[in-house]
């Protein structure tokens, strides 16, 4: 076990590793140019660029940059750790940006996570031990409806319903949980169900094959053979296998989301990781994006190893290969 | 009897009618009295701010910036009332005792400063002509972000000082500043009311010296109202220097009352500061904002309203609908060396047979703004021009005889029968953008060019600006461009856009190319046809020294000129500036300089 | 329909039992009008093809087919009880407990995700309120009487880590856990090495007589029901061919289907151009053809065998089978012909 986990610790610098050279082939070397005019927002002045040039070492030969580059990102620089540099659009440390909104989008991730997991399993199970009845065609067609309602629209019409109309809920717009938990919340909670109700669907169908395959499956014949209760095949037995593709998939799905919920955070006006890199880009603000790029990749390489991690747990097959 | 019955029927008469006047009198000072300080002023703003330079004043061109700096935070020597209309484009005295005249043919202007205007927190004192000495400076100096520097170069040294000295600016004491042009300048004045003027203390913008746009995060007040927070930031040292909380950059700008402001020395009729706070708050959802603006969560707005919102306030005549002149031209831009454009008789038919009337339902009908007859919009002439369209169509819808009629003698007009016939007629290069307004217009011109012989090959771009702004592309037609006004003179409307010796090889306004030269054309690489292309540049010159009436019946005979005679664009619409305010603003007032909401006049219940 | 004496009351008598399954392309057959006794001490060895209905039998006893799609029809009856009667609450509480089955890949059988020793005292828990540590402790115990060593640790090892031979004595572990009156299993050895299968038959035997049980044991393979059974039953398309004690099969089988079997089984002693395998395949249960279900690849096929079914009929001295040839041929063909290639003296 514990060779499984540096093994898959050493992967994960590994991939962080190589997306900070991709980043870097793409951000730095690949467009036509001097890097420093990108870098230096919408007025550069000579003196900016200058200062762009020597922080970022760009005189220096290609894999010198690199060096920097690596070092700075793992070791911090005058703005704190990790070193992401400066944004001269926004007149601040693109390190204090992120953190300034890296709270709300994980707060999002957090609460529609929680939501689509349980109800995404709860409702796949509940398809799968009912098949083919008006329970499992209710709960498939709900499916269908949350992999194909676009999000702005459902956010749009929650908003309309909740807060417009019914004054059950806040507005758009986001209110630290310091600063007012029931304020916090009314004005997560829209947004929470509306993007978990894709995830919901998905996890539903993909519980319901996933059970009903293992329901076929020799050892669940073993079970009731045992004459064990049935709650305690489907969940115990059945569940449990079925898990391991559930747990993969939510890594993936949670990390990807660090910076990629951007319509919802739009919809909502929450101004949460993807709200700022999209306005950043068309702002061509290139620090911001660079950072929250390297955020995002960061985290999906994180996930992924807590996913392994985790799967070693559920599936002891997987910690002796 | 009847005597009585009269009587009594006359003296209840008196009564009711006492009763009605003085009930229509309380609830006239009821609805004055409805007009209260206090209150929070939100402000929705879509997307980004935008800012040019972060509202440091010595950068900052956005109009939005200022709007709030001008009625909220930067007071200037001279400045405005903050109202819509002529009135609003009107100099007034702020932190000088009087508008001076100057003295010296023109060339010296001598401001005293009000006693008691002082610096908000943390530096809390009077200010003084150094004050305004710094800004200058830093106004010369191009690592601090200056972005229209160039309208000081009249002043003394100004440019070539680089920012360390300006020979022509003297302060003989504390409370006196004295500044010597170079020649005399009509506008001057007017340059000496924006932004970039205003007094900023040496001993905290020094610490921002070289870092474009920084200094916004810590801006010091000299208006009624400061950044949230202001008052905590640690002055003592350049590395105590943190952010005010109130302002980040991205997402809010908190304002709350400067407790040094007095209002003894402002006037009313300029600044009324009756919220007690102003948020100005950005939201990433469009339609949010006009919810929450509907909802009374927000007071205003600064986006652009959809389609369905506008029309909805506009056609029930909503009084929370708030338009006026936006100062702002869109026009179609014809280059004078460029066939078939280069022969005025082509021009001239053209500016007839457009259906301006379409082009501007093409942007959205009559709530966007109003068919455009000349150069200038009306308000900077103080609608002395309102009657002059040499191109008058019935219902601006054009005219094909009319247009026949002025293509006749044309070179290009083969046949002789009034059409552009030539084969230079056919396939002309036509530039269009891609906003929505564009991809509605181009079938219009092109509809409307035909019926005069003229066909176009259109070239979409996204982001049109930068090519028509390249001379040595050589694009015909542009139907992309308008202009808005920087300050209220005329001046900011030709210079730019017709000064022959203005054009340069990127970032060129004055894509007609009026004025230029066949050595411009050679170097520029200009493939038209360069000889004798009309030039302004005399005009300009003898315009620009003027002031008063003179100068501005100067500049209206230049746009006659330019629109009837030199024929450079096709003129179809002067945008308004549109805001909806929410229910429970009680007051709202336009400030036509800036061309945004005059937040020194608003009031919330 | 048992006619041969044995001794005490049977434990499982299955009568008349007819499973029928509803599929898409419709209905298919699985057993037919099947009888047999079950005593305790007895190893019954159900023999036959694939498709035979041999496992649908016993899947039909234990509650585990899916009565949605399934009719079962007849009686099974267990300790004085018929199964078929039961609501599924009733049925949870017999499996397991007081009759137990087996499987035959004992790798796919266990859940890979728990330990082993865990699987075996949920099994335990499943019908008894006892705390976990109880639960556990049996299942060590039990680890250990089906002998596998160092039981204490081997117990928390995974299925995986298990070799073949092991996993299928833990599955007899679990399979034990509640002294059941019956335990069936379903193919036992055939995952396995050939040593491995002996011992494991062996195992099944020890137990079967420690704990006086009666054993259900299903395969195709008759030189594994030769070692141990008791009593066989011959399975062909559903139903029963020939019935009676091993010995009797074994040295005077009397049905031309268990005469192929016994011909097609490779011994020792045969050489491999001496296997004579049955020709033909099995037939399709959807639709039988007439007559004898067997007679399409019977050797020995005569006129009656195309028109009607034989019955299951005991014949002189012998015991039940379901052929027309007369009780002499039978044995005529035995001795001259099937016993001398065996090399079996009646």
């Amino acid at each position: 076990m514990l060779i499984y986990l540096v093994r898959r610790i050493l992967w994960a610098i590994l991939v962080v590793f190589v997306v900070l050279f991709i980043t870097f082939l793409v951000f730095f070397k690949l467009p036509n140019g001097d890097p420093a005019l990108r870098f230096a927002g919408k007025t550069p002045t000579p003196a900016m660029l200058d200062e762009i040039h020597h922080r970022l070492h760009l005189d220096k030969p290609w894999y010198i940059e690199f060096g920097y580059f690596v070092k700075t990102f793992a070791t911090g620089d005058q703005y704190g750790w990790p070193g992401l540099g400066y944004s001269y659009n926004s007149f601040a440390s693109v390190k204090s940006q992120i953190v300034y909104r890296a709270p709300r989008t994980l707060w999002l991730i957090a609460g529609a996570a929680t939501l689509w997991l349980t109800f995404g399993v709860a409702i796949g199970v509940l398809s799968a031990v009912k098949r083919r009845t008006l329970v499992d065609r209710l709960a498939m067609g709900f499916a269908l409806f949350g992999i194909s309602a676009p999000v702005f629209w459902l956010g749009l019409i929650a908003l309309y319903i909740f807060w417009r109309t019914l004054h059950w809920t806040a507005g758009t717009g986001y209110t630290p949980i310091a600063q007012g938990p029931g304020q916090w919340f009314s004005h997560m909670i829209l947004p929470w169900v509306v993007l978990s109700m894709l995830y919901t669907a998905i996890y539903a169908r993909m519980t319901r094959n996933n059970l009903l395959e293992t329901l076929g499956e020799d050892y669940i014949r073993t079970a009731r053979a045992k004459g064990l209760s049935e709650r305690r095949v489907i969940f115990r037995h059945g569940l449990r296998a079925s898990l391991t593709p559930i747990v993969t998939l939510f890594g993936l799905d949670v990390a990807l989301l660090v910076g990629g919920a951007i319509i919802t955070e739009s919809v909502f006006n929450l101004q949460g990781l993807g709200w700022m890199a999209i306005n950043s880009a068309t702002q061509q603000d290139l620090p911001i994006v660079l950072g929250v790029v390297l955020c995002t990749a960061t985290a999906v390489a994180f996930m992924n190893l807590v996913v392994d991690i985790v799967y070693a747990f559920l599936d002891p097959r997987v910690r002796y290969s | 009897m009847k005597r009585t019955t009269r009587r009594l029927a006359t003296a209840l008469l008196v009564v009711a009618v006492g009763a009605v006047v003085l009930v229509a009198a309380g609830s006239g000072s009821r609805a004055k009295s409805q007009v209260s300080a206090g209150g929070t002023y939100k402000v929705g703003w879509e997307q980004s701010f935008g800012f040019t330079d972060n509202m440091d004043p010595v950068g900052e061109y956005l109009a939005e910036g200022f709007a709030i700096q001008t009625s909220l935070l930067d007071r200037t020597l001279v400045g405005y009332n903050h109202v819509p209309g002529a009135a609003g484009n009107k100099i007034v005295p702020d932190i000088a005792t009087a508008v001076p005249t100057p003295t010296n043919g023109g060339k010296t202007y001598t401001f005293h400063i009000k006693q008691g205007v002082k610096f908000g927190p943390p530096v809390n004192r009077q200010v003084t002509s150094a004050d305004f000495l710094n800004e200058m400076k830093r106004l010369a100096s191009p690592k601090d972000g200056q972005e229209y520097g160039f309208y000081y170069n009249v002043i003394k040294g100004f440019a070539s000082g680089k920012g360390k000295t300006i020979s022509g600016i003297s302060t003989p004491n504390a409370s006196t500043i004295v500044f010597n042009l170079t020649q005399p300048t009509g506008d001057f004045l007017y340059r000496m009311s924006m932004g970039a003027t205003s007094p900023q203390p040496a001993e905290v913008t020094k610490c921002f010296e070289g870092q474009a746009g920084k200094y916004g995060n810590d801006l010091i007040s000299t208006g009624p109202y400061m950044i949230q927070g202001i008052d905590k930031v640690d002055i003592s040292d350049c590395s105590k220097i943190t952010a005010a909380p109130g302002y980040d950059g991205t997402s809010k700008m908190i304002l709350v009352r400067n407790p040094n402001y007095d209002p003894k020395t402002d006037s009313t009729a300029a600044r009324q500061n009756f919220p007690d706070e102003f948020d100005f708050l950005i939201d990433a959802n469009k339609d949010d904002i006009y919810s929450k603006v509907a909802a009374g969560e927000f007071q205003d707005e600064i986006s652009s309203p959809p389609g369905q919102v506008l029309e909805k306030y506009y056609t029930s005549h909503s009084p929370l609908l708030k338009q006026y002149s936006g100062d702002r031209t869109w026009y179609l831009t014809m280059n004078l060396t460029a066939p078939p454009f280069d022969d005025v008789h082509v021009r001239k038919a053209f500016n007839f047979i457009m259906n301006k009337n379409a082009l501007v339902q093409a942007w959205g009908g009559p709530a966007i703004g109003k068919v455009a007859h000349h150069i200038v919009p009306d308000t900077l002439f103080n609608n002395q021009l309102a009657e002059y369209n040499p191109f008058a169509t019935p219902g601006d819808k054009g005219s094909l005889s009319k247009a026949k009629a002025a293509m006749k003698g044309s070179k290009y007009d083969t046949k002789g029968n009034g059409t552009c016939s030539a084969s230079a007629c056919h396939n002309v290069y036509l530039l269009a953008d891609t906003r929505g307004q564009d991809l509605k217009m181009v079938p219009v011109i092109e509809a409307d060019a035909k019926k005069i012989g003229i066909t176009f090959k259109v070239h979409s771009i996204n982001g049109a600006y930068p090519t028509l702004q390249t001379p040595s592309k050589n694009v015909p037609i542009g139907e992309r461009p308008g202009w808005g006004k920087d300050y209220a003179d005329p001046l900011t409307f030709f210079t730019p856009l017709f000064d022959g010796r203005n054009i340069i090889p990127n970032g060129n306004t004055n894509y007609s190319l009026v004025g230029i030269t066949p050595a411009q054309c050679k170097t520029l690489k200009v493939k038209g046809n360069c000889t004798n292309v009309p030039s302004v540049n005399s005009q300009l010159d003898k315009c620009s020294v003027l002031i008063g009436q003179p100068r501005l019946t100067c500049y209206e005979n230049l746009d006659k000129y330019l629109t009837g005679t030199v024929v450079p664009w096709v003129p179809y619409l002067w945008s308004t500036a549109t805001h909806i305010i929410a229910p429970n603003v009680t007051q709202w007032s336009f400030d036509q300089f800036s061309g945004s909401t005059g937040y020194a006049h608003v009031a919330v219940k | 329909m048992s006619s041969f004496s044995g001794s005490g009351t049977p434990l499982l008598d299955v009568r008349n039992l007819s499973v029928r399954f509803n599929t898409r392309d419709g209905v298919v057959q699985a057993v037919s009008d099947l009888s047999y006794t079950l005593r305790r001490g007895e190893t019954l060895g159900v023999v036959g093809e694939s498709g035979s209905g041999k496992s649908v039998t016993s899947l039909a006893i234990m509650g585990l087919l899916n009565r949605a799609h399934a009719d079962v029809a007849g009686e099974i009856m267990f300790e004085g009880t018929d199964l078929l009667k039961l609501s599924k609450e009733e049925l949870r509480t017999v499996r397991g407990r007081d009759i137990s089955m087996i499987f035959q890949d004992p790798f796919a059988c266990l859940h890979p995700m728990y330990r082993v020793g865990s699987q075996i005292a949920e099994a335990v828990r499943a019908h008894e309120d006892v705390s976990k540590s109880v639960a556990q402790a049996r299942a060590l115990e039990l680890l250990d009487a089906v002998g596998i060593p160092n039981a204490k640790s081997r117990a928390r090892d995974y299925p995986h880590q298990f070799s073949g031979g092991m996993r299928q004595r833990a599955m007899i572990a679990m399979a034990l856990v509640h002294n059941p009156d019956v335990l069936i299993a379903d193919e036992p050895t055939t995952a396995l090495d050939v040593t491995v299968q002996a011992q494991i038959l062996e195992l099944i035997d020890k137990v079967k007589k420690e704990f006086d049980i009666g054993v259900v044991l299903i395969t195709h393979d008759l030189g594994v029901v030769a070692e141990t059974a008791t009593h066989v039953l011959v399975m062909y398309a559903g139903r029963a061919m020939e019935y009676g004690p091993a010995h009797e099969i074994f040295n005077a089988a009397q049905h031309p289907y268990t005469w192929g079997l016994l011909e097609s089984m490779p011994t020792v002693e045969k050489r491999l151009d001496m296997l004579v395998p049955i020709e033909g395949s099995p037939p399709s249960l959807l639709r039988p053809p007439p007559g004898c279900p067997f007679h399409p690849r019977c050797k020995y096929r005569f006129e009656p065998c195309d028109k009607k079914r034989p019955p299951l009929q005991s014949i002189p001295d012998g015991h039940p089978d379901a052929c027309f040839l007369s009780p002499e041929r039978k044995r005529e063909i035995w001795k001259d012909r099937i016993g001398a290639e065996l090399g079996l003296t009646v």
